[in-house]
């Protein structure tokens, strides 16, 4: 177990520049109104867990930030840049928000190393040793340098998603997005990635982090939030949230979950 | 629970009927008197056709002769072969002045070398060579059959072609014996492997400029004699309109694919309409269209020839069919792989060309292998509007006055050629896709 772990709360280093701001956003699928009226503010160095029942938008909302999908109403602002229609913002924003998803989604076809270059050689316009150096760097932060030159295929689960973790880190991003990144891994394999991640945010990095594991959210969260039906419900620091939670919606969910 | 097995168990041999040979007859021909029976009378229909067909093709048949009838006076059962030989150098080149078909064989050779360095696995620039080959080759192509005077775009490409083969031959000499690409050995003779990247680049841009220059003069004074596409026949029109074919069809079929996956609506529309147009019209149509009715909406006075016609319908043919098959093996892309691409910041072009058509297109080898053996096959429709491909090459045999009425045997030797060539086609997309997979598990 990692040190920040055992030691319970991470020290938090949150400065007061926004990174994310979200002004009464509304999404809807067709005429599925998914995302009701959402404010959320998001500090640099802020460690934000979104919890919240199945189906209750905590993947839309977090893929809405990094321009996955698209929002009909309010405004999303990620790092200065308003997402929208201006092409140039939705680029900035693609190359400054790295993104982590429940099945890794490496590029299959190419070697782990390749997987880790590829962002920085074509869009930072990085050349190709030192991409390779910061590359490796990270391999070794998460732990496989020994598995550079495999393809995605010959690795565990556990491996791929922090390969995946690494590639995202490999764009030096200003924001990472997890979406459930342990929920399809076996649990032997859940520790490793939860690990990584710990030390992700012992570094200072902007995290928002969907999950369900809670000992994970005590740990690094700075405030947690809760979704349901398309809602934010409630938002606390991780000791009153879990301690005392004071929607009953939440009560409900918290003791299905713990 | 108690103990079952103390003891491990060892291995045993297999029961005959697994390993030897009686035992795979047995199990697999014999089981059953059905079976026997069935076996037995399949051996026969094998023995009456190999026989017979071994006994006109090969044991009865004139392989010397100078006309029909002395086929005849030798054997009345046998295969005419004679007349087949006698026309061997029409089936392949058809009437293509004799004395230069040197050119037609020194493009094949061309091809051959340029192509090489692809199956290479020490040589690099792989991608380059492969484009180099189909931006640049038909140019130097074309003229090397055609002849006669460049116009301008034609030198320039022409040039281009010299320069391009030039670099890739070099590339492939300092990739197998040094290992390491042009460029890098250019370098490294010129000691400048600690200058900046910028200076590299300038100095090897500034060798090619040279070269370019250079090519460009001495091609000023190389010409061929003219020879009309009227005579060009035979096999080898047959390749080159199929050749054409298939090297503008995928980069078509992916450009339709994409046009029919795009957001913009006009874009799409256009796509599939094109696509949905061609692809319900047999070629046949296609070509009386493209000779008869084309000229009608060409501006007066405005005459292409009958080949470019043919070639440009056959282009936008098989690049309609290719557009499916693209379609195709793009939908097998899971959706993660485009949101993988869009978290590194990897744009439209950047997702396609270097995420997502890769996958596809492996996927897609079995396919585009197989509407390769179709264009080939197909071409020979073309001697159906009155070109002399291989096809109509084989037909004019039995109206050549000795060999009058001789049909049976051109027709079977045009089908070996065929199988010949579409055989070793396929065989070799399997080995392709067996390659591919072994390279990685998904
Ligand atoms: N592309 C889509 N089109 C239509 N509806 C969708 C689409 N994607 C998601 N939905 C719906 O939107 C709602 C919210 O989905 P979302 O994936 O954000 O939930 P979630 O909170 O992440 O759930 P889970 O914990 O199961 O991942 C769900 O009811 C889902 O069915
Ligand atoms: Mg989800």
């Amino acid at each position: 177990m990692s040190d920040a772990q055992t030691k319970g709360q991470l020290a938090s280093a949150i400065s007061s520049e926004v990174m994310i701001e979200i002004n009464q956003m509304n999404k809807w699928y067709g005429a599925f109104h998914v995302l009701k009226d959402i404010n959320l503010t998001v500090h640099k160095g802020e460690r934000i867990v979104i919890c919240g029942p199945s189906g209750s938008g905590k993947s839309t909302l977090i893929r809405c930030i990094n321009a996955l999908e698209e929002h009909q109403e309010g405004d999303i602002i990620v790092d200065g840049f308003k997402l929208g229609k201006n092409l140039k913002n939705l680029d900035h924003i693609r190359t400054e928000v790295g993104m982590v998803f429940q099945n890794f989604n490496l590029f299959p076809h190419l070697t782990i190393l390749e997987n880790l270059t590829l962002g920085p050689v074509w869009v930072r316009k990085m050349n190709k040793a030192d991409a390779i150096e910061t590359a490796m760097k990270y391999l070794e932060r998460v732990k496989i340098p020994e598995q550079a030159d495999k393809y995605p295929g010959q690795l565990s689960g556990g491996q791929q998603q922090r390969v995946a973790i690494a590639r995202s880190l490999c764009m030096s991003p200003k924001i990472m997005l997890f979406d459930e990144p342990t929920s399809a891994l076996d649990p032997e394999m859940i520790k490793e990635v939860l690990d990584v991640m710990v030390d992700l945010a012992d570094t200072g990095m902007t995290m928002i982090v969907v999950t369900h594991e809670m000992g994970f959210a005590k740990t690094i969260a700075d405030e947690v939030v809760f979704m349901d039906e398309g809602d934010i419900v409630e938002r606390n620091n991780p000791d009153a949230f879990f301690g005392n939670p004071e929607h009953e919606r939440t009560q409900k969910f918290l003791s299905q979950i713990l | 629970m108690a103990i079952i097995k103390a003891e491990k168990t060892p291995d045993r041999s297999a029961p005959v009927s697994e390993t030897s040979v009686m035992g795979w007859l047995h199990k697999n021909l014999f089981s059953s008197a059905f079976n026997t029976l069935l076996t037995l009378f399949t051996l026969y229909i094998i023995y009456l056709t190999a026989s017979g067909v071994y006994g006109w093709g090969l044991r009865d048949a004139t392989f010397a002769a100078e006309n029909r009838r002395e086929c005849y006076d030798y054997s009345l059962t046998g295969a005419c072969w004679a007349g087949v030989i006698d026309w061997l150098d029409n089936i392949f080149y058809g009437r293509y002045p004799r004395e230069e078909i040197w050119r037609i064989n020194f493009g094949g050779l061309l091809l051959a070398l340029w192509m090489a360095p692809l199956w290479m696995g020490r040589v690099k620039g792989k991608v380059l060579v492969g484009v180099t080959v189909v931006v640049f080759y038909p140019f130097l192509a074309g003229y090397l059959f055609s002849g006669g005077d460049k116009g301008f775009f034609m030198q320039v490409m022409v040039t281009g072609a010299i320069v391009a083969f030039a670099i890739n031959m070099a590339n492939m000499i300092t990739g197998l014996t040094k290992n390491m690409g042009l460029n890098a050995f250019i370098i490294q003779m010129l000691e400048q492997g600690k200058a900046p990247d910028k200076t590299q680049r300038n100095i090897l841009l500034l060798l090619l400029a040279i070269a370019f220059a250079a090519a460009f003069v001495w091609q000023v004074n190389w010409t061929v004699e003219g020879v009309s596409w009227t005579k060009w026949g035979g096999l080898f029109l047959t390749l080159v309109i199929s050749g054409i074919g298939i090297a503008s069809a995928l980069p078509g079929g992916i450009i339709l694919a994409l046009g029919r996956r795009s957001k913009l609506p006009i874009v799409r529309v256009l796509s599939t309409g094109f696509i949905e147009v061609f692809r319900s019209v047999p070629l046949i149509t296609v070509l009386f269209m493209a000779t008869t009715m084309f000229p009608l909406f060409m501006p007066e006075g405005f005459v292409l020839n009958k080949l470019v016609q043919v070639i440009i319908a056959v282009i936008l043919f098989n690049a309609c069919y290719m557009a499916e098959t693209v379609r195709a093996g793009l939908q097998a892309i899971p959706k993660g792989q485009f949101e993988g691409a869009h978290t590194i910041g990897l744009g439209y072009w950047g997702t396609m060309g270097l995420i997502i058509m890769p996958q596809a297109l492996k996927h897609m080898i079995p396919n585009i292998v197989g509407s390769f053996i179709g264009l080939l096959k197909d071409t020979t429709l073309v001697s159906i509007i009155g070109l002399f491909d291989i096809l109509g090459m084989l037909r004019s045999i039995s109206k050549d006055v000795p060999w009058l009425g001789l049909h049976k045997e051109p027709l079977v030797f045009g089908a070996i050629l065929f199988f010949i060539i579409c055989f070793s086609m396929s065989k070799y997309s399997r080995h392709l896709e067996v390659k591919l997979s072994a390279g990685h598990k998904h």
